[in-house]
């Protein structure tokens, strides 16, 4: 169905919007500038923030941009000292009973009160009344925290609540100057999308328990990436600096999420962070390299190696044999397709068969779970794209095989490419238990360390930060990562693992990226303090 | 008061009547005001928040949305009150006819402070605004009775008698 087309002027610049467009959204649809705190554009329109206004030639009153429809012909401007001043004065209104506390807020300097004050400010404030004084640190939750007195009541979060997650947390409670968002003390804000309301919050009255007061966002900088969580491919910012990552939150797209994300999804961040990672190859306890082997020397607990050189070894051991050992290479759904192509096309051509190849499937229960928004139970970025690389070359094998065959003691030399995300693969260590009692060779690629072991060698991969490729989400959307930086210098891709194994050279890399250590805020986590 | 919050719950009427008020209006959210004044009124004149939770799984309503129309009103009472909750008038008309010194004597008399519950559960004294009575002024709102014009000489004996008819 089509919608009429009609033609408006905004700023004395022509415009043609759908009818029905409201003002505002023909603003941005002109990339214009409008104040406006209550509007977003994945809400229902509320019209309670009075800052969108606008004049239109006619009409003698000002009207607010997100509530009146574009009709046939109007002319519309936000550029008058009559819409500056109206603009001016709403501003202050909402600054009446704000405490001002930027230099301990964490919403400074992404903050839109902060923002339209720059161009609409006072900035010598006529009121003499007393504030009034709120509740300051109001624990809403597991994830978020309140402060009544910086929120100017736009209710965006109620709408949040009530339109997208459907949860109906939270309300404006009191009235007047004493109004307040809050939730009623028999349910907190734990709902999978609650975070959400603090991406749309304007001011710092919500915030982020996982990442207030660890950064200033001034030191931050942003790249896009994909969400990694879920096979639903949720499209994102990453917010890093030279100490890691410090929050992802989404980003706009139509066909996928929208305006939102999961909060489970914005855990992925922490995948990267060098903390955690497995920042060298390990060689089985067993295996003691040698000084000509030109390695570093074997520090406690394993062998630590710069992978390169372990791969090497391995390619001498296991490839660059007159007769291949008996190989099988066990898949997870958390790599790039390009990945998969090549590593799956060395396998087959120096290793093994098709018919040697197998998908690790993880939580088969609810696998094919889907909470209606966006979270779906496959917790793969790309089960699409590793099943169509895999029927591509006519592999795909059931996992009862493999284990026949391990329990046969066929297998000689196991190639597994883990899961990067651990925690959604609850059956790992039960399949490392398995691999390991029936196999003595096991070479096991992983972002994350896996525990010291006899059999395995470890290598450490790079993270969907680190490389670029590809991911297929559910509805078979192919979206890319990007190469960001690169945080463990040692960690390869499978693609990079897969060139060293045919024994050739790898390209130069990038110079790692220098990540100092991440600095705690003591704070606020050692005393526990919000 | 007596009686635990959590058993709170209304008498047949009550539910009746509740569930003839959701079919009331276009949305089930204006069925709010209503309800939630006749749980004050089975509950002894104040809502608990157990009363609320109670509402909201009969409503089938978010406890948040009955807590934003009892927060907003000054009408529910949100904490425990007497047996008699007297609201004195304390706006113009009553004000210059001696509201506000009723109020006082009145606290002093039952010696308790104002919105709080004296001994053994007797009274509550508010002040509230006009309550359009301006011709009986000064008067006061004895739980849903206007009584008027009070005399600060008489007020107490009044009050006690009603008391006693409780
Ligand atoms: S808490 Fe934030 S999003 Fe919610 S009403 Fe207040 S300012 Fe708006
Ligand atoms: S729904 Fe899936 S892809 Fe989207 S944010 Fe959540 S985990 Fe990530
Ligand atoms: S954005 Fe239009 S009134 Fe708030
Ligand atoms: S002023 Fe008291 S009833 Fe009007």
């Amino acid at each position: 169905m089509s919608k009429k087309i009609i033609k408006c002027e905004i700023n004395n610049q022509e415009v043609e919007v759908p009818e029905g467009t409201s003002i505002i959204e023909a603003f941005k649809e002109l990339d214009q500038s409008i104040a406006h705190y209550c509007w977003h554009p994945g809400l229902s329109v509320a019209g309670v923030c009075r800052l969108c206004m606008v004049d239109i030639e006619g009409i003698p009153k000002l009207q607010i941009a997100c509530n009146t429809e574009v009709k046939e012909g109007m002319k519309i401007s936000n550029q008058s000292e009559k819409v500056k001043e109206a603009v001016k004065w709403g501003l202050e209104f909402h600054l009446i009973n704000h405490p001002l506390d930027c230099p301990i807020c964490d919403q400074a300097g992404e903050c839109e009160l902060q923002e339209q004050y720059m161009n609409f400010g006072q900035y010598s404030p006529n009121m003499a009344e007393r504030k009034v004084k709120k509740r300051k640190v109001v624990d809403l939750g597991s994830k978020i925290v309140l402060d009544t007195e910086r929120c100017i009541l736009c209710s965006r979060c109620v709408r949040f609540t009530d339109e997208v997650s459907k949860t109906h947390e939270l309300g404006i409670f009191n009235r007047g100057d004493r109004s307040e968002i809050g939730i009623f003390k028999d349910k907190p804000l734990e709902n999978e999308y609650a975070v959400n309301t603090v991406d749309i919050c304007p001011v710092g009255a919500l915030t982020s328990k996982d990442f207030r007061f660890r950064q200033r966002v001034w030191y931050l900088k942003t790249a896009d990436s994909i969400c990694t969580g879920c096979s639903t491919g949720c499209n994102i910012k990453i917010d890093y600096n030279e100490e890691g990552l410090f929050r992802v939150q989404p980003r706009y797209n139509k066909e996928v999420n929208g305006y939102w994300m999961c909060d489970k999804g914005r855990e992925v961040y922490r995948l990267p962070n060098k903390e955690g990672r497995l920042l060298e190859a390990k060689a089985p306890s067993s295996y003691s390299f040698k000084r000509e082997d030109s390695l570093r020397p074997s520090r406690a607990g394993g062998n630590p190696v710069s992978s390169v050189e372990v791969l090497k070894k391995i390619r001498e051991l296991f490839v660059k044999k007159e007769k291949a050992p008996q190989s099988a290479l066990v898949l997870t759904a958390q790599y790039t397709v390009e990945e998969y192509e090549d590593l799956v096309s060395f396998f087959i051509k120096h290793l093994g068969t098709q018919q040697d190849i197998y998908y690790w499937r993880n939580n088969p229960e609810s696998f094919d779970d889907f909470d209606g928004v966006l979270l779906r139970g496959d917790k793969n970025p790309n089960t699409k794209g590793l099943l169509e690389v895999l029927t591509n070359q006519g592999a795909i094998h059931s996992w009862e095989s493999l284990q026949n065959r391990l329990k046969q003691k066929e297998i000689e030399v196991l190639w597994v490419a883990g899961p990067e995300n651990q925690k959604v693969y609850p059956d790992l260590k039960e399949k490392i238990d398995t691999f390991e009692s029936y196999c003595d060779n096991i070479i096991w690629w992983t972002a994350h360390p896996l525990s010291d072991s006899q059999k395995i060698w470890q290598i450490p991969t790079k993270t969907f930060f680190e490389k670029e490729g590809t991911l297929i989400n559910h509805t078979g959307r192919a979206q890319k990562v990007k190469a960001v930086h690169q945080l463990v210098s040692s960690a390869l891709s499978l693609s990079e693992s897969a060139t060293v194994l045919k024994g050739e050279e790898l390209k130069k890399q990038e110079p790692p990226f220098l990540v100092t250590p991440m600095k705690t805020n003591h704070f606020t986590y050692k005393k526990k303090v919000l | 008061m007596s009686k635990s919050q959590k058993d709170f719950k209304l008498s047949e009427e009550g539910l009746a009547f509740v569930k003839k008020e959701l079919t009331r209006y276009e949305t089930k959210r204006s069925a709010i005001l209503p309800c939630v004044y006749r749980v004050q009124k089975e509950n002894g004149g104040w809502v608990s928040p157990e009363a609320v939770s109670y509402l909201s799984k009969i409503m089938d309503i978010p406890t948040a949305y009955i807590n934003e129309v009892l927060s907003f009103y000054t009408m529910y009472n949100k904490s425990p009150v007497g047996k008699l909750h007297i609201q004195v008038c304390c706006n113009l008309s009553c004000a210059m006819n001696g509201g506000r010194e009723l109020a006082e004597h009145l606290c002093e008399s039952f010696n308790v402070k104002e919105g709080e519950v004296s001994a053994n559960d007797e009274v509550t004294i508010s002040r509230v605004e006009c309550l359009g009575a301006c011709d009986i002024a000064p008067m006061a709102q004895v739980n849903d009775k206007y009584i008027g014009p009070l005399k600060k000489e008489t007020v107490v004996e009044e009050m006690k008698t009603l008391l006693e008819e409780k």
